[in-house]
């Protein structure tokens, strides 16, 4: 053992402990949309007793008291800030997470281990937003997100399009010629598929980018890297190998933003959803409306329900008070079941 | 010279081509600079601007360095080929880089847009079929002690296994003379052009190992009718963790350069190329 490993080691456990931390603010911020103060004695006291309880040799009662008390003072100036909450799925560092940086850099984010899970933390109005992806240029639609969008009563308040750049991580002085195995969720590994079998590695699913991110920080195997975003490597403390691995350039994602409530501002985007009877012609007549009104669809979407039973989505350019677009909408809810306005929203769209 | 079958020049003519960004090697003349190690990021990148603004087209340096002692600088490695990119990122010249170690091929060609095979590496058989294989042109020098017959075998190594793409590099050989670092061998050049069909660049900084040599011998290139020229250069050569007492620092490079491009025009002339075909002693 050397000074340098020393200090590597005290580098990692230092980012550890401020991901901790950050973790238990982000708690603190959930209990508060249950409290009605801010304030809470009897569980402050409770706190403390298990920290004046762990003590030992090292960490003194007096020590860790005091960190305590710094710890809880901080966590309820945070509570008592009128703080955005956007939920995502995935772990610190996904991409859904540096959508949302994208989309507003003072929203806080938590992550949720399902997708339903943010929709149900936004409708119980734990989180104000949700964001989920909903197609990647390369993979196609997002299954999933797509099946809980048709039954949600969320509304669509805003949506980001943005370019993925995977980048190649591993634990810091991995020697790369030892690199044998690459983690990564599925997609992530399926897009950067040719630099892998070009450098002879092999790909392993995970169920997560920055969830692989995490493990390969925590679990150090030995001979093995990750594919995650830039922001993955900033949380774990990994080197980046390399940037930009993926096969094509086009690398995109859309995402939506949810909410409990309308949009403030006029929207320029609108996305419906309704099913067709089994007719002929069906869906065709309910497309003839927008063509003839002269509405840009910019994305249709089929789900099925049932089999030979399906859902559609469709996305145009427009907005919800434009006369020509109420028109438009009132005659295709006419012609169509199941019929709902998803959201009126503004898009973002990030180059590169 | 009866076993090269793919370098040899055959009677059709046709000379290899190989384009690299916005050059074609073989039938642009092209200028290779940049240090000769990748030291730190603030060296490269600030050489690497100086190469560019100086008119060179590639920028060359070393993550990998294959040294005389193993206690000297061995290059950054990995770190460096990131750097490498990055002076790519902002001055679009492409990256030559050598590699040493076949382990490496495959990553160095995620950085790189030509793979180097240095002198001392030159008749490294498994490197070479390694790179024989990869997807990146390869500049090949001439090793120290090598007879141009051992060359043309060490490039046709690469050509079997696929990778038609080969640029040779004259650095100088070794013989008696000791002053000069090695004797640059430019007769190589019209050697190269009767018996290939492969492009040939001149190395004069390694083939003359001294500053005030390096004008004169990069001049006498172009007008043997070298492909290109592979020149160091270094933002501060004093500081030099390597080859310090032959690499040009910016104003020298800049100056030299519009020496190569004027002459370079000049031999290029049709007036003056048909005025001297046709007296070729035979």
């Amino acid at each position: 053992m050397k000074l340098d490993d020393i200090r590597q080691n005290i580098d990692l456990i230092d980012s550890k402990i401020l991901k901790l931390i950050n973790d238990r603010m982000e708690q603190g911020l959930l209990a508060k949309k249950f409290k009605e103060k801010i304030e809470d004695p009897q569980r402050e006291e409770k706190v403390m007793e298990t920290v004046r309880n762990n003590a030992n040799t090292l960490i003194e009662s007096k020590f860790s008291e005091e960190l305590y008390k710094t710890i809880l003072k901080f966590s309820k100036e945070l509570q008592a800030r009128d703080l955005v909450i956007t939920g995502f799925q995935g772990e610190h560092g996904a991409y859904s997470e540096e959508a949302v940086r994208c989309y507003n850099k003072d929203y806080v984010t938590i992550p949720c281990t399902t997708f339903n899970e943010v929709f149900e933390g936004v409708n119980s109005g734990i989180y104000d937003y949700g964001i989920v992806p909903v197609e990647n240029t390369l993979g196609g639609m997002v299954g999933p997100v797509n099946e809980l969008l048709i039954n949600t009563e969320l509304n669509i308040v805003g949506a980001i399009d943005m370019p993925i750049h995977h980048c190649l991580l591993m634990v810091p002085g991995t020697d790369h010629r030892d690199i044998r195995e690459v983690y990564s969720h599925s997609q992530a590994l399926a897009q950067c598929r040719r630099f892998l079998s070009r450098n002879k590695l092999t790909p392993v699913p995970y169920f997560d980018t920055a969830g692989a991110a995490n493990m390969l920080a925590e679990k150090q195997p030995r001979g093995a890297a990750c594919i995650a975003g830039k922001l993955s490597a900033e949380l774990y403390n990994l080197e980046i190998l390399k940037e930009n691995i993926e096969d094509l350039n086009s690398n995109r994602t859309r995402f939506l933003l949810l909410s409990r409530h309308e949009p403030k501002e006029e929207g320029s985007k609108c996305t419906i959803t309704f099913s067709t009877e089994h007719k002929a012609g069906t869906l065709f007549s309910v497309l003839e409306l927008f063509a003839s009104n002269g509405i840009n669809l910019t994305r249709i979407e089929s789900i099925p329900n049932e089999p030979g039973d399906y859902s559609f989505f469709l996305d145009f350019d427009g907005s919800v008070k434009d006369t020509t677009v109420v028109e438009t909408l009132e005659k295709a809810e006419q012609q169509t079941s199941g019929f709902k306005v998803l959201g009126c929203y503004n898009e973002k769209i990030i180059e590169g | 010279m009866s076993k090269l079958k793919l370098v040899e020049l055959t009677d059709r003519g046709i000379r290899t081509r190989i384009k690299v960004g916005d050059i074609t090697l073989g039938e642009d003349f092209v200028v290779i600079a940049g240090p000769c190690g990748v030291e730190s990021e603030k060296q490269t990148l600030e050489t690497a601007e100086a190469v560019k603004a100086g008119g060179g087209m590639m920028f060359r340096g070393g993550a990998f360095k294959p040294r005389t002692s193993p206690y000297d600088f061995q290059g950054l490695g990995l770190e460096g080929l990131r750097i490498l990119e990055k002076a790519k990122l902002n001055t679009g010249l492409p990256i030559v880089t050598e590699v040493i170690d076949p382990r490496d091929v495959s990553w160095v060609c995620e950085f790189a847009d030509i793979l180097q095979i240095g002198a001392r590496n030159m008749q490294n058989y498994s490197l070479l079929k390694e790179v024989g294989k990869a997807e990146r042109p390869v500049l090949l020098k001439r090793g120290m002690y090598s007879t141009l017959k051992e060359w043309l075998n060490c490039a046709e190594y690469i050509l079997a296994e696929g990778n038609l793409n080969v640029i040779l590099c004259e650095r100088g050989i070794r013989t008696f003379e000791t002053y000069t670092r090695n004797t640059l061998d430019l007769s190589m050049i019209p050697a190269i052009k009767e018996l290939t069909h492969l492009p040939i660049v001149i190395d004069p900084s390694h083939g003359t190992g001294k500053l005030s040599l390096i004008e004169k011998m990069s001049l006498a290139a172009v007008a043997a009718g070298a492909d290109g020229l592979l020149l160091e250069v270094h933002v501060n050569p004093c500081e030099a963790k390597s080859d310090a007492d032959q690499q040009l620092n910016p104003g020298q490079f800049a100056a030299l350069m519009q020496k190569i491009l004027k002459l370079n025009h000049f031999m290029q002339d049709k007036a003056f190329k048909s005025s001297i075909t046709g007296g070729d002693i035979q």
